[in-house]
């Protein structure tokens, strides 16, 4: 299926924007304003929902003269753009939207044609449905790994680092002890937060902690 | 505009073609898919996490009201989203210098397309498709694609070596653990900010 590669799937919506001559400000630039607000950390909305590698909203005012002898033409309608790069299938992706980004969600799409609000979750997933477009070639490099095992898998290489710097030199039986430790905390340690800011205090900097 | 967040940059284009032309790319497409080794350059590239191909025909364009004015479109339309790490140009130029072939299969079906050499006409075709994006999320921003490859060969590594080195005695443990540095230290190396890109 074109949408999907490997474990990834790809969605792409295009939900029409709302026209309305007598709002003071456009449906579009409220969309904009909007998402300026909104925080690329980990208190993302799509941090929240979890299973999103990467994600992109954005208004598309028209299509595009390439020049003569092309043909001019515009849009009758501006487009909300949703371009999502996540794990797992779709119903259960956008439902979760639904649940754990619903002030985001409903703060975008209630500029949009045909938003049925998300009082009804199911009602949310058919009218998202109707504005997907199916994806026509999809690539993903890492199209096997969820986002956790990701993150995780980062987490592991960085305090690796740390821990062979750490431990440089010592008699092999120390390392052995240390090495222990250092699989049993990364086994142990609690799931990395999406988009993520790392701090010295992260969760695997205590091998290097307790052998430096 | 927020193309960029932390060392992956989202670029949006749209291009317009003829409607007779839309089965010709939809099969270049198919042979890609389907013809193992044709997407090989894609791959090799190695700093494209996600990329996809839209085909959007001229009568597709989502219409969820009476309200909403029906659109009168003459093109059918191929919008590309990519997730790249490093800057435009780099991008343009790593694309056109190895994927020539590839992308001219791809967009020569568009309207006014230069193909992808030269690299100037290439960008200058590329600028005038291309439209910003509005905001862009990444679950790893201070990661390439390269180091996510790097990271889960060095975390299977771990897991591996654990399993392995379980009852070494300590010399034995020694010289096990030299051949694993030995293993993982070019998948070794921190992710962080990324340099500014254009």
């Amino acid at each position: 299926m074109p949408n999907q590669s490997g474990s990834i799937y790809g969605l792409t919506i295009l939900s029409p924007i709302i026209i309305d001559p007598k709002d003071l400000v456009c449906h579009a630039t409220a969309i904009r304003d909007f998402l300026a607000t909104l925080p690329h950390d980990h208190n993302s909305p799509f941090a929240k929902v979890s299973s999103t590698h990467m994600a992109r909203l954005v208004v598309m005012d028209d299509v595009v003269f390439v020049g003569t002898p092309a043909r001019e033409e515009h849009l009758e309608s501006r487009y909300l753009v949703f371009e999502t790069n996540f794990d797992g299938d779709l119903d259960t992706y956008l439902l979760s939207m639904a649940r754990d980004a619903a002030h985001e969600v409903d703060s975008v799409w209630r500029h949009c044609v045909g938003y049925p609000g998300l009082r009804d979750p199911g009602a949310f997933v058919e009218y998202m449905k109707k504005c997907q477009i199916n994806t026509t070639f999809f690539f993903a490099d890492v199209n096997n790994k969820t986002v956790q095992q990701t993150l995780r898998a980062l987490k592991v290489q960085a305090s690796l680092a740390d821990f062979i710097a750490a431990n440089q030199g010592l008699p092999a039986a120390e390392i052995q002890a240390a090495f222990r430790e250092f699989v049993e905390s990364v086994r142990s340690a609690p799931d990395p937060l999406p988009a993520e800011t790392p701090t010295d205090d992260g969760p695997y900097k205590m091998a290097r902690k307790q052998h430096a | 505009m927020t193309n960029i967040n932390g060392k992956t940059y989202a670029m949006n284009a749209i291009t317009p073609m003829k409607t007779w032309k839309t089965p010709l790319l939809r099969l270049v497409f198919f042979l890609l898919g389907h013809v193992p080794g044709l997407g090989n350059d894609l791959v090799n590239l190695s700093f494209i996490h996600f990329a996809r191909w839209v085909i959007v025909p001229r009568d597709a364009f989502p219409r969820l009201a009476e309200s909403q004015p029906e659109e009168h479109l003459h093109y059918d339309y191929l919008l590309f989203f990519s997730n790249f790490n490093g800057t435009w140009n780099q991008y343009i130029d790593a694309f056109s210098d190895v994927l020539s072939q590839g992308l001219n299969a791809i967009w020569i079906w568009s309207e006014k397309f230069p193909r992808a050499r030269p690299v100037t006409l290439f960008k200058q075709y590329i600028a005038l498709v291309q439209f910003d994006t509005d905001y862009y999320y990444t679950a790893y921003p201070r990661a390439t694609t390269n180091d996510v490859k790097a990271a889960h060969r060095v975390s299977a590594a771990v897991e591996e070596f654990a399993r392995e080195s379980q009852g070494m005695s300590p010399s034995d443990f020694g010289g096990a653990y030299v051949r694993f540095l030995t293993k993982v230290q070019k998948d070794l190396g921190s992710t962080g900010i990324g340099p500014v890109g254009t």
